[in-house]
């Protein structure tokens, strides 16, 4: 007769043990290179931020590739000018033989020598996002990209809305998460808090702060931070520059130097110069569901 | 993936293998089990090495997996580093070893040896061995001579006045074909436009040499399966422009030294000069009154990417061949060979399947393959003449003598070795065809050993007489078996009458499986059950038209 082993007798384990899936593949990891994932709530300004905080990056003279994962692809669209075909729809014109793809095929260069990519998605309700991420970066490294690349920067969709979509966080090494002071994005921000915690139990990944956007003020947010230990990280007001240099397919570095805009430039520089000298890695906290209405209420 | 008997290209460790063993003071340590140690055979027997490649196997075996395999490759590494002190150690695994998650390259870069090491991540059941040659020879590159670059954006100084444009040669591998006798050829085809070669490799060359890369004004990409990362990073790093023709064949030899002579900022006029003294004897050779009957042969090329874009262009532009058939096991090259195949008339393909490439000759009914030694053999099977082009190699493939594929002097070894095979097959044809003819047949003794020495024997069987009735006969019978109502076309594909099968014998053996099925598929749509002689010339005159 076997023996039954109580539940009890089994050692506990950590997230991912035992399990060949959850720890990266070594082949796409990302060595040398400062990696910066942005989320927040859909619609909050994520790629307008990335495509300005790319600029400023490569204004301060380092080589930066941003990489948007959204299927609607048009975060490097302020950066390219225009909408770059995606990884995924250059896969597909060689049937998904990578080895037949060259570096040409799905970089494109931007603003200020701003390399470009937009990993793409599958098609609405189906697949996995986070194949298409891993594909992306796997393409990336077998080119030897993120070798000559001081700073790589994802640019996520929406809300942590699957594992698939939180892959990028395994690449990372700082989240940057965007909201405005309302409490629709913030929740959001509760959520991808709480994905990068589970996150960081098995990789490198840790908040490095929280960039206020469309918002004149920050009560609300201060508020939330707080409460789990965040830090605003840049502030950028709700501004009519922003929008319109979106709407003229540029970067807020190409627009007419008013005060306003000017102001905005170096809120960017700041932001991309604190990031590469380092920013102090913060342990938040998440609110459960229960605790952030109790916080923040309905406004 | 999926199970063959054999492949084009090995596991990706294979290509680093043989950028190691191209080099000199370079130690690769694989993790390993003992199994994949036979690869050393590949160079000691294929290509006649007189010495063992520069591996170290960690050869774990089974019962090593319930313990430290790791500590296995931390052994093997200060061992290997210990008995042979190269100037660079390459730490890799094996496809086997892939599985075992040791990461040696990682073990190895954090035990203190006094060398740079440099761990390779190649996977093994994504890629393969061009690739990870390239991604070899690449990382060797960019270890070495990443410290020397310059600071980004800076910008490359012009030669110094008075002084010889020099350039690398870099590409040719261990196992690469005819690599040795390449190099020998395109440093001469250099010399004749006074660019000296300044370092080779990976064939030939030590780290130090690698380290030297960047003083040279540019890089000749002999290779790029193996060589294209590696000239791009130094492009982008050093500003070396690449100078990308392989000159193979004699408008790609002058293509060649017209981009060199432009990278180098030399007088185009060098370029005439250079053939005007040397030159290659093909172009005559191809026009010359005995090689007319060459023309229009029908061809299908397959090998590596770079030797089948080549061959297209040599068997069409210089050899006067129709291409029948063109295609790559190089899916890295595929842009290239599509590209070529769209220059020549045909949709080139991408295949790793010998099975597949068999199929695909067999239905274009060449009367020339020119591939590696897999179509060789196919050709052989299929009764058609063939010259091996490309890796992988066979022994054959490295000859004693010097028998280059680059230059003038490889121009004139493609034609000797495409033209050789056809004129034997013309032969084959003439013996079979006369081999029942009263002075060839083989009881007739050879006629200049002097009269007859038997006569034979015994005599030809009379062929049948072709019955024109008892054919009818069967098909009437056929016909009152089939159902009445309008039946399809039989199944069954006609048969041959003795007498047809006869004539059919004559007709030369390289467009004979053509002849046939043409007749059957005319006899099949009017329905003829026996082909008869006439249905035979009936089909010929039809298909003529």
């Amino acid at each position: 007769m076997a023996t039954t082993i109580s539940p009890r007798a089994l050692p506990i384990r950590e997230d991912g043990e035992g399990s060949v899936q959850v720890h990266l593949d070594p082949a796409e990891k990302i060595e040398g290179t400062l990696v910066v994932a942005v989320y927040g709530k859909g619609g909050i300004g994520k790629s307008t931020t990335s495509s300005n905080l790319s600029a400023a990056l490569a204004t301060l003279g380092k080589r930066v590739l941003q990489i948007g994962c959204d299927p609607k692809h048009d975060s490097t669209f302020t950066l390219t000018k225009r909408m770059v075909p995606t990884v995924i729809d250059v896969l597909e014109t060689v049937e998904f033989h990578s080895e037949e793809l060259r570096v040409d095929d799905f970089v494109y260069t931007g603003y200020r020598g701003v390399l470009c990519v937009e990993a793409g998605g599958p098609p609405a309700g189906t697949g996995c996002g986070g194949y298409v991420v891993g594909q992306t970066v796997k393409l990336l490294k077998e080119h030897h990209l993120l070798e000559d690349t001081d700073v790589v920067i994802f640019d996520v969709l929406g809300d942590v809305v699957c594992g698939g979509f939180a892959a990028p966080l395994q690449h990372a090494h700082r989240a940057l998460i965007v909201t405005a002071n309302d409490f629709d994005s913030i929740f959001a921000m509760n959520r991808i808090v709480a994905a990068i915690k589970a996150k960081a139990k098995n990789y490198r990944v840790r908040v490095g702060g929280v960039i206020a956007n469309r918002s004149r003020d920050v009560d609300q947010i201060d508020r939330f931070n707080d409460r789990v230990g965040l830090t605003l990280a840049a502030h950028f007001p709700d501004c009519d520059a922003i929008r319109r240099s979106r709407l003229k397919k540029c970067t807020i570095f190409e627009m007419e130097p008013t005060e306003e805009v000017v102001a905005i430039q170096n809120e960017y520089l700041r932001l991309a110069q604190s990031l590469i000298d380092g920013v102090d890695p913060l342990l938040p906290e998440p609110l459960k569901d229960r605790e952030i209405f109790d916080l923040l209420g309905y406004d | 993936m999926q199970l063959t008997l054999w492949t084009y290209e090995g596991p990706p460790h294979v290509g680093a293998m043989r950028v190691a063993t191209s080099m000199r003071d370079v130690h690769y340590v694989l993790h390993a089990p003992q199994g994949d140690t036979y690869a050393d055979l590949l160079f000691t027997m294929i290509e006649r090495h007189d010495r063992r490649p520069p591996v170290t196997y960690t050869t774990f075996q089974a019962r090593d997996l319930g313990g430290d395999t790791a500590g296995l490759v931390r052994a093997a590494v200060r061992d290997a580093y210990e008995r042979f002190r190269p100037a660079a150690l390459l730490v890799g695994e094996s496809c086997t070893a892939e599985l075992l998650q040791d990461q040696p390259g990682a073990l190895a870069q954090g035990m203190g040896i006094p060398v740079p090491v440099i761990p390779l991540e190649l996977p093994s059941y994504s890629k393969k061995e061009n690739w990870g040659a390239a991604e070899t020879f690449y990382q060797l590159v960019r270890t070495l001579c990443a410290p020397l670059a310059p600071a980004p954006g800076s910008a490359r100084l012009p030669r110094a006045t008075g002084t010889a444009p020099k350039a690398n040669l870099l590409g040719p591998t261990a196992l690469g074909f005819r690599g040795r006798d390449d190099v020998h050829e395109v440093t001469r085809l250099l010399a004749s436009l006074g660019v000296e070669v300044h370092v080779v490799a990976p064939l030939g060359a030590s780290p130090d040499d690698l380290r030297r890369l960047p003083d040279a004004d540019f890089n000749v990409c002999l290779h790029p399966e193996v060589a294209r990362s590696a000239c791009d990073w130094l492009r982008r790093t050093f500003g070396q422009p690449t100078v990308q023709t392989v000159p193979i064949g004699v408008g790609a030899t002058r293509d060649f030294l017209a981009e060199v002579a432009r990278v180098a900022g030399l007088d185009a006029s060098v370029v005439a000069d250079a053939e005007r003294r040397e030159g290659s004897r093909l172009p005559w050779y191809s026009r010359s009154v005995d090689s007319t009957y060459l023309t229009g042969k029908r061809v299908f090329v397959f090998g590596d990417g770079t030797h089948a874009a080549a061959a297209a262009r040599v068997a069409v532009e210089e050899m006067g061949f129709a291409l029948v058939g063109l295609g790559t096991y190089s899916r890295e090259m595929a842009r290239e060979v599509r590209e070529a195949g769209a220059r020549h008339g045909v949709e080139a393909f991408v295949s790793d399947d010998y099975l597949d490439v068999e199929r695909r000759i067999a239905a274009a009914a060449p009367e020339l393959v020119l591939g590696t030694q897999m179509e060789r053999h196919i050709a052989k099977r299929l009764g058609i003449p063939c010259a091996v082009i490309s890796a992988p190699i066979h022994v054959q493939d490295a000859p004693a003598r010097h028998s280059p594929q680059m230059g003038w002097e490889g121009a004139n070894v493609l034609f000797d070795t495409w033209v050789h095979p056809l004129m034997m097959g013309l032969e084959e044809h003439l013996l079979q065809m006369f081999r029942d003819d009263f002075e060839f047949h083989d009881g007739a003794a050879p006629s200049h050993l002097g009269g007859p020495a038997r006569r034979a024997t015994v005599e030809a069987p009379a062929p049948p007489e072709f019955d024109a009735h008892a054919v009818v006969a069967e098909v009437s019978i056929d016909e009152e078996d089939a159902p009445a109502d309008d039946a399809p076309a039989p199944a069954q594909p006609p048969r041959w009458s003795t007498e047809a099968e006869g004539e059919l014998r004559k007709v030369p053996f390289f467009v004979r499986g053509k002849a046939r099925r043409n007749t059957e598929t005319y006899a099949a749509d009017r329905g003829i059950v026996l082909i008869s002689l006439d249905t035979l010339y009936e089909a010929k005159a039809h298909h003529g038209r």
